[in-house]
């Protein structure tokens, strides 16, 4: 949405020529994989025509914007961070790696912290604490009220007297509201 | 005529007004703001997030929720818009513009107050849009053939290039790569594998809420990080929010127009909304007394643009319910949605299923109703909200965005492909592309792989189909009116005019 500063005009644009060069590349993927496909006939298309009709056509745009990028002119490339990608993709790659095995207990913590590394704001002790407050409330949320089969602690790592005391309470809650009910239809 | 479309709002309100559907309504616009509100989360990372709360509910309802979280998110978009100065995506950057000024100026709250009013109207206007136009339209749908089918998608992703921003080659190769990500699977003829590379994961083709989730959730959240966000939340008291006789009679045209400019480029296939917030603001400035009173805090700017960022964001469902084409890349991941939950979206909904129709339609005015009860009062929560730092909000979103995606399939392999996708998405924006194509590209064209298929199949393999059918030959006449007006350098220049005004 917002131009960054960085970005200046030059005699050839870079940002278009790095732009072909994906384009390049998507279309060689594209192509490869559909390599071995038959294109068939026009009254009964291949399955492969697609692909790689598909990826010629974008072939063709990543060598228009090349050409364009070079004689063309136009805004330089945007620098690439890297902190901030690592580790707030690495924390997704944490989360899809321990989910099932350790359940929300450990893939949320581990994910929120992970992302935090991020950013150069971050505040150790603020965010451990948020960590794990946010793990409870997304636990109390998507398993409790809504049901869903996601794992949470499948180690058994809550001790289990505090397992007991919130099955106790919810328990409890839940026969307060049935007597209430019974209280008022009668 | 007018009895039908009374009796079909009447079996709708009877659908949405059961305490279940208002529940999940409210539950929805509550929730939808609550995410939507959250800078620099847009509708689509919001629905996207939110899609797994909506299973263990029936179709009905969960559309309707779903529905409900569409216009909440929208509605949070304009508030963090207004207080903020971070739109939510494209269609509340023109809100940035007088909305912030207001709030700066102590009238955040008339600034508020009036886009939920406008958005009401506006509301209101669309539905009644929707209820008349879907009947025709749909009758009219089932004249479509393949052929033309297929022409009507190519028309939209020509429109859609000419509204994205940036270069118009960039705009095509960018719905291409999203056409091509769409044949990545088994081929539903053929039974073959294609582009899967031997990988069994995704031989059952991409999720569309993976793609989306990957180039809007976290590419977003990267290139937030980078930005060192000024992020001024306004300071100054909200004030009072319900506008006062001056402003009703300032905002009363411009809403009026806006609506009316909203609901009517919202019909255009291929995210003919994004448009409406730019051309009503265009207009207003263009027909004010004062010109320079805009960037300054102008109700107009506010009122006209709001409302038809509304009544667009509605009536783009048209194509959708009517057509089963999705227009735009929310809409998109609504087709994803209702695949989810086994509807097939099309013109055999409305004569099929009409409870769903019509409690949807019904249910859009609710939901409408709703954000002006729900969100008036509870904007210092919002505001509240809004004061939470992005090193804490971004870990958050985060977790809810895996959690999201974890629950859509139990899957941790998709949550490993939105990582993917967000390094890509990453890429892609970087590159000076724009995603919203890529996605709408991505959805449209398995639908318009079957279609040509089937179209060649029944010319047996000749290209005259396309030309002989006065509709398809139409249409195609039509996109590439389309493309050639946009590369002409007086087009470009307007359009380009255009979109600058939020720069």
């Amino acid at each position: 949405m917002s131009q960054s500063p960085n970005r200046r005009p030059s005699a050839r644009s870079a940002i278009d020529i790095a732009g072909g060069l994906f384009l390049l590349a998507i279309a060689a993927l594209g192509y490869l994989g559909g390599f071995n496909l038959p294109v068939g006939h026009l009254s009964g298309i291949g399955s492969g025509l697609l692909p790689k009709t598909l990826a010629f056509l974008v072939a063709t745009f990543g060598i228009l914007l090349i050409v364009q990028g070079l004689f063309g002119g136009g805004p330089a490339l945007e620098r690439w961070a890297i902190r901030g990608p690592f580790f707030v993709l690495g924390a997704v790659v944490l989360f899809a790696l321990t989910i099932r095995w350790g359940g929300l207990i450990v893939a949320g913590p581990l994910a929120v912290i992970m992302a935090s590394l991020g950013s150069d704001e971050t505040r150790p002790t603020e965010i451990a604490i948020f960590a794990v407050a946010l793990t409870l409330l997304s636990g109390l949320l998507f398993k409790e009220l809504l049901n869903l089969p996601i794992p949470f602690d499948p180690l058994g790592l809550i001790p289990s007297f505090l397992s007991y005391a919130y099955a106790g309470a919810k328990e409890g809650i839940a026969g307060f509201f049935a007597a209430l009910k019974g209280a008022l239809t009668r | 005529m007018t009895f039908d479309l009374i009796s079909n709002l009447a079996l709708g309100l009877s659908v949405a007004l059961t305490l279940k559907n208002l529940w999940l309504c409210f539950l929805g616009c509550l929730i939808g703001t609550l995410i939507g509100v959250l800078p620099g989360v847009g509708p689509i990372a919001t629905i996207t997030m939110l899609l797994p709360i909506t299973f263990g509910i029936d179709p009905v309802g969960a559309l309707i929720m779903l529905a409900g979280i569409y216009y909440g998110a929208q509605y949070g978009g304009s508030t963090t818009a207004i207080l903020v100065n971070i739109p939510g995506e494209a269609t509340s950057v023109v809100t940035t513009l007088d909305g912030h000024q207001m709030a700066k100026q102590g009238r955040a709250g008339v600034a508020l107050g009036i886009a939920a009013i406008g958005s009401f109207i506006a509301g209101c206007v669309a539905t009644i849009i929707i209820a008349a136009l879907a009947a025709p339209l749909t009758a009219m749908a089932l004249l479509f053939g393949p052929a033309d089918y297929f022409a009507l998608m190519v028309m939209g992703l020509m429109f859609a290039v000419v509204l994205a921003r940036g270069s118009v080659p960039k705009a095509i190769a960018i719905i291409l790569v999203g056409i091509l990500l769409s044949t990545v699977g088994t081929d539903l003829e053929s039974g073959e594998e294609r582009l899967t590379f031997g990988w069994t994961e995704i031989s059952d083709g991409l999720d569309v809420a993976v793609l989306a989730m990957g180039l809007f959730g976290f590419a977003e959240i990267l290139r937030n990080l980078e930005i060192t966000q000024a992020r001024d939340v306004v300071r100054a008291a909200i004030g009072n929010l319900l506008p006062n006789r001056k402003d009703f009679a300032q905002s009363a045209a411009p809403i009026a127009r806006g609506t009316l400019i909203g609901s009517i480029l919202g019909l255009l296939p291929g995210n003919g909304a994004v448009l409406g917030p730019f051309a009503s603001y265009t207009i207003e400035k263009k027909l004010a007394d004062d010109p320079t009173r805009f960037g300054r805090g102008a109700i107009e700017g506010v009122a006209g643009p709001e409302s038809a960022n509304n009544a667009g964001a509605q009536t783009a469902f048209i194509p959708l319910l009517a057509l089963g084409i999705p227009p735009n890349a929310v809409m998109a991941l609504m087709v994803g949605a209702m695949t989810i939950h086994g509807i097939v979206p099309g013109p055999q909904i409305m004569t099929k299923q009409p409870n769903l129709f019509w409690g949807m339609i019904a249910s859009m005015w609710i939901g409408n109703l709703m954000l002006l009860v729900i969100n008036l009062p509870l904007i210092g929560l919002w505001v509240r909200f809004l004061k939470v730092p992005y090193r804490l909000m971004f870990p958050a979103i985060i977790l809810l965005c895996c959690i999201g995606i974890y629950s859509i399939n139990n899957s941790p392999v998709e949550v490993l492909m939105t990582a993917g996708f967000g390094l890509f998405g990453y890429a892609v924006v970087k590159f000076g592309f724009e995603p919203a194509p890529l996605l709408l590209g991505f959805v449209l064209g398995r639908l318009m792989e079957e279609k040509l298929r089937q179209a060649l199949v029944i010319s047996r393999g000749s290209f005259m189909t396309f030309i002989d059918r006065p509709l398809s030959a139409g249409l195609l006449l039509l996109s590439v009116i389309t493309i050639v007006l946009a590369v002409l350098p007086a087009i470009r220049k307007g359009r380009e005019e255009v979109f600058q005004e939020a720069d």
